[in-house]
């Protein structure tokens, strides 16, 4: 049989982010990819060195549009640790409320790109309504729907009213059920598990060669979260699951993903409950001393990992970010190989890629 | 990692394991924050220690590679996680920006070195590079922007 | 202008009123955050629902009108940007959605950035919002269709 390249992208309605596969097929069945990303490289780190720590912030949290809040925490968090200074647990919580938040936004707007995908356009339209209370939640707390501006070094600069957290929890109550439904359509569902399950398979041994990290990870049976693992104020002080299974396929991951958004629900609840009085922020000086730090959070789609170096002045010296995405779609060439082409997009869209986190 | 909490080694252990494997090294280690320890290498020394660390540890996620210009050589820094954080550092001279890679033990590190190899100009042995990653394809056609971004003779 | 018979005058004013309650959009993302593309899609969810103002979103550029870009342009899209409105065929119409479309945004002096997309292609709206809200984008493309008239 002949062989012949199909390429995919940049533009694509398969993908919202530029970035350009080249699959090679025999008959029906993928052979070879590759793929080039750079499309959405805007030179971030080398355009953190140029700007203070403050005005950073407002550069990191456009590092990407759907895990923006948890870039700039893990970067504050970074930076509070060069300054030796400890947000107060007030401003803890109403950060984590966020993460939590941005946990529940980004799954269910992933569940809907996956299922638009295979062609289920209901599930699409019925996540991303829902996704719509999410939204509205964080709007409430912080002003933007998808932008945010909430963190800043020291702590957050918003606060929550008691009416304000009786509203939250009632919306939240909402959006529990919506994801309840959702969750019985993709454990239940014949049409979704037939083009999901045994596609796009990576075992354990692929997850620990490549260091994937995140959903993906967890749904081929490699028990990792580094909310639970780093426990860092507040996750000590909370109670959820970290869910997991074995199949290591597209069914299993959204199944992960939607267990997931379950228990993030529980933690905003738990954080909104127990939320401890006092300030929000603490001071920072402008000027870091000297120093290096690693920071690391768990996003939606896994461990990011920040190293940040100052050199005593009021601009950093050097910030490394590595988002998860880089680390997951090292593993699509595997994955791809003797796909059907009718499964190349649900192989595709299941690591959940985020071009503009990886390419930065 | 399908460690569970009880197979996590202490770091001490792990010092203890690098000190016996390689006595004529000096191991310099800091604590930093937020919660890693710094093990500053030779050049020759880290694909040694990170077989060690894979065979006898099972420290296996490497979390990325830091490439920095610290003004006098590229600092590469490892970094590790095994329920808490192990970054190993080495400096490279400007005159000699050569690494053997890594992806032989560790397949996930492709990406990091690629980046590392196009962002500051450091030769990685043994690495596969098919084309520019982050860079686009004709970034230096037209006499354009510098050669390595983040490198700082160029105005980083 | 010479003028029109008037069998070519009723179809030409049919075609315009079709262009103008129908604009199907293409979209192109040449390097941005995703924010505005988030806000885009949200267009054709039930809150917001676009189609019911007669816009689709399309996949291929030989079936658009309008482009919406999102994103400032790189130098690596660059060329797949002007491919990409060539292909869309007359009369056809650029709307810049977002502060990096316009101008470079946040990232305007990155060594990969060449700025907001009016420095390659003709622009006939700009959306500010960082990211542009849903109604902000309905709001613009309303004008638009204004424009069109």
């Amino acid at each position: 049989m002949s062989r012949i390249t199909v390429p995919i992208g940049p533009q694509h309605p398969l993908l919202k982010e530029p970035l350009a596969f080249s699959l090679t097929l025999e008959g029906e069945h993928v052979i070879e990819s590759t793929l080039r990303l750079g499309y959405a490289h805007r030179g971030i780190e080398r355009l953190c060195q140029e700007r203070t720590y403050v005005q950073n912030i407002y550069l990191i949290e456009r590092v990407c549009g759907i895990c923006s809040h948890v870039h700039t925490t893990t970067y504050c968090q970074g930076v509070e640790a060069l300054l030796g200074i400890q947000a107060p647990p007030r401003g803890l919580y109403l950060r984590t409320l966020l993460c939590e938040l941005e946990r529940i936004h980004s799954h269910l707007l992933w569940l809907g790109v996956q299922a638009r995908n295979i062609g289920l356009e209901t599930i699409f339209m019925y996540a991303w309504r829902d996704r719509e209370i999410a939204l509205d939640i964080m709007e409430n707390v912080s002003g933007g729907r998808v932008s945010h501006a909430v963190n800043i070094v020291g702590g957050v600069r918003i606060d929550l009213t008691p009416e304000h957290r009786d509203t939250i929890l009632k919306q939240l109550d909402e959006l529990d059920r919506q994801i309840d439904v959702l969750l019985g359509v993709i454990e239940n569902e014949r049409t979704f598990e037939a083009r999901t399950r045994n596609i796009g398979v990576l075992t354990e041994e692929q997850i620990r060669r490549y260091c994937v990290v995140g959903p993906v990870a967890r749904a081929s049976g490699v028990d990792v979260d580094l909310r639970r693992d780093a426990p860092s104020f507040p996750y000590d002080q909370l109670k959820f699951n970290v869910p997991v299974r074995p199949e290591g396929d597209a069914w299993a991951r959204t199944l992960v993903r939607t267990l997931e958004m379950v228990e993030s629900v529980r933690l905003c609840r738990q954080l909104l409950t127990d939320l401890p009085d006092g300030p929000t922020t603490a001071r920072a000086k402008r000027r870091v001393p000297p120093g290096e730090v690693v920071s690391r959070t768990e996003a939606p789609r896994g461990e990011v990992i920040y190293y940040i170096r100052s050199d005593g002045s009021d601009k950093p010296a050097r910030v490394k970010v590595r988002t998860p995405t880089l680390t997951n779609i090292i593993t699509l060439p595997d994955q791809l190989k003797n796909i059907a082409m009718a499964d190349v997009s649900v192989v595709i869209s299941g690591v959940d890629l985020c071009i503009a986190c990886a390419d930065r | 990692m399908s460690q569970s909490l009880s197979q996590i080694r202490p770091f001490e252990e792990i010092l203890a394991a690098l000190q016996a494997a390689f006595p004529d090294d000096e191991f310099t280690v800091e604590a930093k924050p937020i919660d890693d320890t710094y093990i500053t290498l030779v050049p020759e020394s880290v694909r040694p220690v990170i077989e060690l660390l894979l065979e006898h540890f099972d420290i296996y996620h490497l979390s990325t590679i830091t490439g920095d210009d610290v003004g006098d050589g590229v600092c590469l820094l490892y970094h590790f996680w095994s329920g808490y954080g192990i970054t190993l550092r080495i400096l490279l001279p400007y005159e000699d920006l050569h690494m053997p890679t890594l992806t032989d033990l560790i397949p996930g590190a492709s990406y990091y070195e690629r980046e590392i190899q196009e962002m500051l100009g450091v030769t990685f042995e043994g690495l596969d590079i098919p084309g520019p990653m982050f860079l686009p394809d004709d970034w230096r056609d037209d006499g354009g922007p510098v050669r390595y971004p983040l490198r700082r003779e160029t105005g980083a | 202008m010479k003028p029109m018979s008037p069998l070519v005058n009723v179809t030409h004013r049919v075609v315009q009123w079709a262009r103008r309650k129908s604009p199907w959009i293409l979209h192109f993302n040449s390097g941005g955050c995703n924010g505005c593309d988030i806000e885009l899609l949200d267009l054709l969810t039930p809150r917001y629902d676009a189609e019911r103002l007669g816009v689709l979103k399309e996949a291929s550029p030989r079936h658009a009108d309008v482009l919406i870009c999102t994103g400032p342009v790189t130098r690596q899209s660059r060329d797949r940007l002007l491919r990409i409105y060539e292909q869309i065929p007359a009369p056809k119409w650029v709307v810049s959605m977002g502060s990096c479309s316009c101008s470079g945004g946040v990232f305007y002096g990155g060594h990969n950035i060449l700025g907001g997309i009016d420095q390659v292609l003709p622009v006939d709206m700009y959306i500010f919002g960082c990211p542009c809200r849903p109604e902000a984008i309905i709001t613009g493309l309303a004008r638009l269709l204004e424009k069109i008239k």
